[in-house]
């Protein structure tokens, strides 16, 4: 397996490939990486998320099975998250979704990621619609740090769907950018 | 278990990534690239469940 990503994040990688594969030996779809820990993915740690977001319609079946690889609730004062850590890797998951991009995403564009690990495979949103939603959080102008992340991955990945990502774009920009603002 | 799961995997009707191919691929662009760095995010937009499972993991040791 290479290693040029953190070993921190390969750990991550690991344990979500193996709860990853048994939601699929359950019969469910695996759970799908967004967010932060899909930058982190697509940049090669070029970014370094802080967790990983998952989105599953079954969080329930998730977490019980995120729990039997040790995974467990912070406790204690203040502690009202929704995620979960694991106190040996000393890293978080957190389920912050049914669905990806509220369904506004092309379900083809899905990545299947195989033989990372021989624990299972595991899913990831497309690299077009991780640098669509930089690009929608740019637009809204809360996160203005959001366009180099999104140039960035657009210069990392020349074989990306340009057709997709333009209208991905405009769909999370409500039309105000296009695929020219990451090649400026 | 394994025939099920390939019949599964037979199904898949999305991108495969075979990783090794990905990350060599990968590696090299970044390479070619000056090994460009992406800006952390500021956290502004964290909600307060993001919030606080950050802090849980920074005080259980976590270096993220």
């Amino acid at each position: 397996m290479s290693s040029a990503y953190r070993p921190e994040f390969e750990a991550a990688l690991r344990l979500f490939a193996r709860v990853s594969e048994a939601m699929h030996e359950l019969g469910f779809q695996r759970p799908i990486l967004v967010g932060g820990a899909a930058a982190e993915f697509y940049s090669q740690s070029a970014i370094n998320t802080g967790d990983f977001d998952l989105c599953t319609p079954r969080q329930d079946t998730l977490e019980a099975e995120m729990q039997k690889v040790g995974f467990i609730k912070p406790s204690g004062p203040g502690q009202m998250t929704k995620g979960w850590i694991h106190p040996e890797l000393r890293l978080g998951f957190e389920i912050v979704a049914n669905i990806p991009m509220d369904g506004n995403y092309d379900r083809e564009t899905l990545a299947l990621i195989e033989n990372f690990t021989d624990e299972g495979a595991f899913i990831v949103i497309s690299v077009e619609d991780l640098i669509a939603d930089r690009m929608g959080q740019y637009a809204s102008g809360t996160a203005r740090d959001r366009l180099q992340q999104a140039q960035t991955l657009y210069r990392l990945h020349p074989s990306l769907d340009k057709v997709y990502l333009e209208r991905r774009i405009r769909e999370e920009t409500i039309d105000e950018h296009g695929i020219e603002a990451l090649e400026s | 278990m394994a025939s099920k799961r390939l019949k599964a995997e037979e199904n898949w009707t999305g991108r495969r990534v075979d990783f090794p191919a990905f990350s060599d691929a990968l590696s090299k662009r970044r390479a070619e690239l000056g090994n460009p760095e992406l800006p952390r995010n500021s956290g502004e937009r964290r909600t307060e469940s993001k919030k606080a499972l950050l802090k849980a993991i920074k005080d259980a040791g976590g270096k993220w």
